[in-house]
């Protein structure tokens, strides 16, 4: 090893390196278990990479092997039902975490200048993220899989003009067929995996560019950022032990829940529909989505006009995307803004509530 | 040992005590599975095998060639050469089979004539049961 470390400084000056970046590069004193959420998704899209590459040696993207291939993967293949539920759980798990950490950056106002783009690039990952899910749920060809993307791709039908060819473009046929399920296999792990990792990567920069937002709870308000410079934490604790330890052990506490779940719920994310081969001629009864698209679920459902149910639903993405250029306010105290608050809550209400409405 | 010691000692065997219980499940994982490979036999008509003639058949996940030769009856062979894995072709005329690839020559017991081949083809039974051949 020191020889290995000898090499490496010759060429690359590791421990300049290791010092800027991990030993001597300083966090927020008052740093919390919120900070953590970022590496916990990277963690779990390192574990979905890993799952899904050895769920691709047995699965074959094709409508009649699909169902039957997954099967064999859960019954015959060994240990195939521990892979393949890691990575149900898995998709599951870090949309949550994805969801959690927007929403405590939300809370702590770290989107606000100069942090603006990393929020935009942390709102297209949640995208991307959902973007995964969705095109993952078709791959086991199942009734619950095929009608949900049935009812997923008719969605841009309802805009006028253009949304029969958005719609055909993303079936690749008139309805949902083979070729849809090879279209969604190429999306999941060709193109969305290279999506997140590039926007990934352009999040990790910025976040090390601008340097790591301080919680704004119990400390002052920072003072206005006219021109750029690294802020940095000279009298915070190190990145490296300090920080990555406590984020390892996030890691480690997915990685119980997710297990946990395995272990005691194993069919929480596999529901009967999900349990019998797609049937293009009976769609199923109280076909539900995912539980993290219910809310917008219930609420198309809320709105009689499909058009306008679904347009609504794109301004809201798009104001979710651009928020920090819609919220100008200095204070980063949300605790000192009852107005932001108030609308903090009531989001989070409203789409819990419209969850477990859609969820009955 | 004090205690930072013996918490990065705690940590180093609690992570790789993790890793090694993901270990096993991985292997067996990639391990080809037992249930895909296995086929016990295989039956065709009788009348699908002339005299003099070779049918070119898949047993499981292998290429197998059938033989109906006058003195000898039926024979099955596996048509994977045990030099490289490439499928060996029989010529009637010399009466074996012979590999494209490095030029082996196995004769109609499968015995490595000439060639590189390190060992004999897989051999396969064959026995006739109500007009049809069952291999394996």
């Amino acid at each position: 090893m020191p020889r290995l470390r000898e090499w490496l400084e010759i060429r690359i000056g590791l421990d300049e390196l290791v010092r800027s970046q991990l030993t001597d590069y300083r966090v927020p004193k008052n740093i919390n278990f919120f900070y953590t959420l970022g590496i916990v998704a990277l963690a779990a899209f390192i574990f979905q990479a890993f799952t899904g590459i050895l769920l691709m040696f047995y699965y074959i993207p094709d409508e009649k092997d699909a169902f039957q291939n997954i099967l064999f993967i859960m019954n015959h293949v060994p240990y195939g039902w521990l892979f393949r539920l890691m990575h149900v759980v898995g998709a599951n798990l870090m949309v949550a975490v994805v969801l959690v950490h927007m929403g405590s950056v939300f809370f702590l106002a770290s989107y606000k200048k100069p942090r603006e783009l990393t929020w935009v690039v942390g709102a297209l990952l949640l995208l991307t993220v959902l973007g995964f899910t969705l095109s993952g749920y078709l791959l086991p060809w199942s009734q619950l899989s095929f009608w949900a993307t049935t009812v997923v791709t008719d969605i841009p039908s309802a805009f006028p003009l253009v949304g029969d060819l958005i719609c055909k473009i993303l079936r690749g046929s008139e309805n949902v067929s083979g070729i849809t399920l090879n279209r969604f296999f190429a999306l999941h792990v060709a193109f969305f995996p290279f999506l997140f990792s590039s926007l990934f990567a352009l999040h990790v920069f910025l976040v090390r560019r601008i340097g790591i937002s301080a919680p704004p709870l119990d400390s002052q308000e920072p003072e206005e950022w006219k021109q750029f410079h690294h802020e940095g934490h000279p009298d915070g604790p190190s990145f490296y032990p300090y920080f990555v330890s406590k984020e390892a052990f996030m890691v480690i506490i997915y990685l119980i829940v997710m297990f946990a779940i395995i272990s005691l719920a194993p069919a929480l994310f596999i529901p009967h529909d999900a349990r019998i081969p797609a049937d293009p001629l009976n769609t199923p009864e109280h076909i539900r989505p995912e539980w993290y698209f219910l809310a917008p679920y219930e609420m198309l459902k809320l709105i009689p006009n499909r058009f306008l149910g679904i347009a609504l639903q794109l301004v809201l993405v798009v104001v979710f995307i651009f928020w920090p250029f819609m919220d100008k306010s200095q204070k980063t105290n949300i605790l000192k803004r009852p107005l932001m608050m108030a609308t903090f809550l009531v989001t989070i209400m409203v789409y819990i509530g419209l969850t477990i409405w859609g969820s009955h | 040992m004090q205690r930072r010691g013996f918490l990065k000692l705690l940590t180093s065997i609690l992570g790789l005590s993790a890793l090694g219980a993901f270990a096993y499940p991985l292997f067996r994982f990639l391990l080809p599975v037992e249930a895909a490979l296995v086929t016990k036999n295989l039956s065709i008509p009788k009348g699908e095998v002339p005299v003099n003639t070779t049918k070119d058949l898949m047993f499981g996940s292998t290429p197998i060639i059938i033989l109906d030769i006058p003195d000898k009856g039926y024979l099955a062979f596996s048509k994977v050469c045990t030099h490289l894995g490439c499928l060996v072709k029989f010529d009637k005329d010399r009466q074996e089979f012979i590999c494209p690839c490095h030029a082996g020559t196995f004769d109609l017991e499968g015995n490595v004539v000439s060639g590189p081949p390190p060992r004999p083809l897989r051999k396969f039974a064959v026995r006739v049961e109500n007009g049809n051949l069952v291999i394996g």
